[in-house]
C-alpha cells in the first residue's frame, strides 16, 4: 500500500468513527473536489479557456463542498448561492492584480525544480496563477458562508417575527466571530504550506526592497490576501441574501393568510 | 439594498478609507528614492517583434522580443537614459512584457568601463501594498473592532513566526520540529486563552488542540515509516534549504494548527453555551451536542486546508503535464507532499474533536442517574 493510500484509508476511518454518515459524505467530498481539481487542469490541458473553465469547476466544488458538507439543504441553498457570488466578486479582485502584480510562472527561487524543463508551453501561466489563486479561496469562502448561513438559521428559528434588517445586522454580528477563527485558520493553512520559502527568505537576509518587489513572495502573499477579501466577504453577502430570503418567506406567508 | 438603521458607514470613514488607498497608491509610486537597487521608468518600447516558436513536445507558443527606453528615477544614475531588450512568451512562466509607463527594478554595471543596464524585475510594491489596503479596509469595514483585533492577532502571530524562524536559522535547522513545535503551543495557548478566557473550557479545547496536532503528527509519521513513504518525494519538496523531513512535519504542525483550533473553539464555545443554559446535562446529551457541531464542520475545514495546498499546485502540475509526463508521475511529483499535508491536517482534525468529545463530556457532564436515584 503507498503512503497516500494508507492514510487516506486512516483519515476515513476516524471520519467514520467521529461523524458516522457525515464523515463518509465529507470524505467523498474531499475526494470529489480533488477529482474536479485534476479535471480542471485536463480540460486547461486540452486548451479550454482557462479562467471560464476554473470558474464552472470552481462552483461544482463548492456546490460538493456545501451540499455534501451540510444536513440543513434550507441553510445549504443559501450558503452556496453566497459562495458563488464571492467567488465572481474575488474573481473580480484577483484577475486584475494578477494582471499588475505580474507574479505567474516561476521565480528564480524555482531555478532548481524547473530546469530541464520547456518553459515555452503555448499556456498562458498569468492565467493559471489566476486559476491557482481562484481555487485556494474556495474552501474557506464554502466554510464561511455554511457557518454563517447556518448561524442566521438559528437566529430566525430563534426568533420567528425577526425583520430582515435585523436578521441582516444580527447576521453580520454572528459572522464577526465565526470569521475570526477562519482568518486564523487560513493564517496557519498558508504560513504552514510556505514556512520552508519563509525560511529561504529570511536565511538569505534578502533587502526589504528585494522581499517585496519578489516574484514567488509576492505571488504567495497575494494568495494570503485574496483568501482573506473573500472570506470577509462573505460575511455581508450571505447575511443580505438570508435576510432578502426571509423577506420574500414573509410575503408570502401574509399572502397565504 | 437594504435600509439598515444605522448606515453602514459614514461619509467622512468612507472618505477617509479612499484616501488612504490613493495615498498608498501614489507613495509607493514615488518610492524609488528609498531604494538602493536602480529603479527604471520605462518610457518607450522602441520596437517589437513576434515570432511562433515550437519546443520538442509540439507546444506552440509567441515569443516577442522588445527594445525598451528606460529612466531611471533613482541613486548615481538617475535621470540617465538606457536601452535594453527584453524577451517574452506568451506562456511568461519566467519572462514579463513591459509597456510605457511601467516602472521596474534594474540592475546597471559597468562593463569596459561603459555602464550597462538589464530589467531584474517588475516593480511589484504598488501593487501589492494596493491588495493589502484592500484587505485591511474590508476587513474594518464589516468585522469594526473584530476586525483589528483579528488582524492584530494574525500581526502578532507574523512576528512572532518571523523570531522563530531566526532561532531556527540560527541552529541551522538542527532543532526545526522543537522550535516550530513551541511555537505551536505557544500561539494554542495565547489563541485559545484570549478567545475563551480562563476556564475549565479552555483546558480541555487546549488539551483536545495540542492532542490533535501531536497525534496526528505521531500516526503520520508512523504510517510513513511502515509505508516507507513509498510514492512520496521528498526531493520534489520546493525552497528546501534545510533537512526535508523535519522541516516537512514543523509545516504539517503549523499548517493544521489554525483549522484544529478554529473548529475546537466552535466546539467549546457552543458546549459552554448549552451548559450554561442547561447545568443538567448528562455525559451521553454533551457527548452528543459535541459531536453534532463537530461532524457538521469538520468536512468543509478540511476542505479549506485541501484546497490552499493543492489550488498552489496547479501551474506546477500543467508544467509537467505540457513536458510530456504521465498524470499519475505529474501526481505523484507535484502534489503528493501537498496530500499528504492534508491527509494528517485532517487527520488532525478528526482527532481534536474526538478529543473534545470525550473530554467535554467526562468535565462538563453531570451524573444524572445518581440525581434521579434520590
Amino acid at each position: 500500500m503507498s503512503t497516500i493510500e494508507a492514510l487516506g484509508l486512516a483519515l476515513l476511518l476516524l471520519m467514520i468513527i467521529v461523524g458516522g454518515k457525515q464523515g463518509i459524505k465529507s470524505f467523498v467530498s474531499l475526494l470529489t473536489n480533488f477529482l474536479l481539481l485534476w479535471l480542471a487542469l485536463l480540460l486547461i490541458k486540452l486548451k479550454l479557456p482557462i479562467i471560464p473553465t476554473t470558474l464552472i469547476i470552481g462552483a461544482v466544488v463548492l456546490a460538493v463542498t456545501i451540499y455534501l458538507g451540510s444536513d440543513n439543504m434550507l441553510s445549504a441553498q443559501t450558503a452556496f448561492v453566497a459562495s458563488l457570488l464571492v467567488m465572481i466578486l474575488v474573481a473580480f479582485v484577483i484577475v486584475p492584480v494578477e494582471h499588475w502584480a505580474r507574479v505567474q510562472g516561476f521565480g528564480t527561487e524555482d531555478a532548481e525544480e524547473i530546469v530541464g524543463f520547456s518553459l515555452q508551453i503555448g499556456i498562458p501561466f498569468l492565467q493559471m496563477s489566476i486559476a491557482a489563486a481562484i481555487f485556494s479561496t474556495l474552501g474557506a469562502i464554502a466554510e464561511a458562508s455554511m457557518a454563517i448561513a447556518t448561524a442566521c438559521y438559528t437566529l430566525i428559528k430563534q426568533n420567528e417575527q425577526m425583520t430582515p434588517q435585523q436578521l441582516y445586522h444580527d447576521g453580520i454580528t454572528a459572522g464577526k466571530d465565526i470569521i475570526g477563527t477562519t482568518l486564523n485558520t487560513l493564517f496557519f493553512g498558508f504560513f504552514g504550506g510556505f514556512l520552508a520559502l519563509f525560511i529561504w527568505f529570511v536565511g538569505l537576509h534578502y533587502r526589504w526592497g528585494t522581499v517585496i518587489n519578489d516574484k514567488v513572495f509576492i505571488a504567495e502573499i497575494l494568495l494570503i490576501l485574496f483568501a482573506i477579501i473573500g472570506v470577509v466577504l462573505t460575511v455581508p453577502v450571505t447575511a443580505w441574501l438570508m435576510s432578502k430570503q426571509l423577506h420574500a418567506q414573509q410575503i408570502d406567508n401574509k399572502h397565504n393568510k | 439594498m437594504l435600509k439598515v438603521k444605522k448606515p453602514l458607514v459614514k461619509l467622512w470613514q468612507l472618505l477617509l478609507v479612499f484616501i488612504s488607498g490613493i495615498v498608498c497608491v501614489v507613495a509607493t509610486h514615488y518610492d524609488a528614492f528609498l531604494y538602493h537597487q536602480p529603479v527604471g521608468e520605462v518610457v518607450q518600447v522602441l520596437h517589437s517583434k513576434t515570432t511562433t516558436v515550437q519546443d520538442e513536445y509540439q507546444n506552440t507558443d509567441q515569443q516577442t522580443k522588445q527594445q525598451l527606453r528606460l529612466r531611471v528615477l533613482n541613486g548615481s544614475y538617475r535621470g540617465h537614459y538606457f536601452t535594453v531588450s527584453n524577451t517574452y512568451t506568451r506562456s511568461g512562466a519566467l519572462d514579463v512584457p513591459y509597456h510605457r509607463h511601467q516602472q521596474v527594478m534594474m540592475s546597471i554595471e559597468r562593463v569596459k568601463g561603459k555602464p550597462t543596464a538589464a530589467i531584474s524585475n517588475p516593480k511589484r510594491d504598488t501593487s501589492v501594498v494596493f491588495t493589502l489596503w484592500l484587505a485591511i479596509t474590508l476587513t474594518l469595514l464589516f468585522m469594526r473592532f473584530s476586525g483589528v483585533m483579528a488582524l492584530l492577532s494574525i500581526g502578532i502571530n507574523a512576528l512572532l513566526f518571523y523570531a522563530a524562524i531566526c532561532w531556527d536559522l540560527h541552529w541551522n535547522g538542527a532543532n526545526v520540529l522543537m522550535i516550530f513545535g513551541s511555537l505551536a503551543v505557544l500561539f494554542a495557548i495565547m489563541t485559545l486563552t484570549l478567545v475563551l478566557g480562563f476556564h475549565k473550557a479552555t483546558i480541555i479545547a487546549l488539551t483536545a488542540t495540542l492532542g490533535g496536532t501531536f497525534l496526528a503528527l505521531l500516526i503520520g509519521t508512523g504510517i510513513m515509516n511502515i509505508t516507507h513513504e513509498k510514492n512520496i518525494y521528498f526531493e520534489a519538496m520546493a525552497y528546501v534549504t534545510q533537512l526535508p523531513r523535519p522541516l516537512f512535519r514543523a509545516e504539517i504542525l503549523l499548517g493544521s494548527l489554525g483549522a484544529v483550533m478554529d473548529i475546537i473553539m466552535d466546539m467549546v464555545a457552543t458546549l459552554t453555551q448549552v451548559c450554561h443554559e442547561q447545568p443538567n446535562l448528562s455525559h451521553r446529551q454533551i457527548f452528543i451536542t459535541a459531536r453534532h457541531i463537530g461532524q457538521s464542520i469538520m468536512g468543509p475545514l478540511i476542505n479549506v486546508l485541501f484546497m490552499i495546498f493543492i489550488g498552489s499546485t496547479l501551474p506546477m502540475a500543467i508544467l509537467y503535464l505540457q513536458n510530456g509526463n504521465s498524470i499519475a508521475y505529474t501526481f505523484h511529483f507535484v502534489m503528493s507532499l501537498g496530500i499528504v499535508q492534508s491527509l494528517i491536517s485532517g487527520i488532525g482534525i478528526t482527532l481534536a474533536v474526538l478529543l473534545t468529545e470525550i473530554l467535554a463530556s467526562w468535565l462538563m457532564g453531570k451524573k444524572v442517574n445518581t440525581d434521579v436515584n434520590h
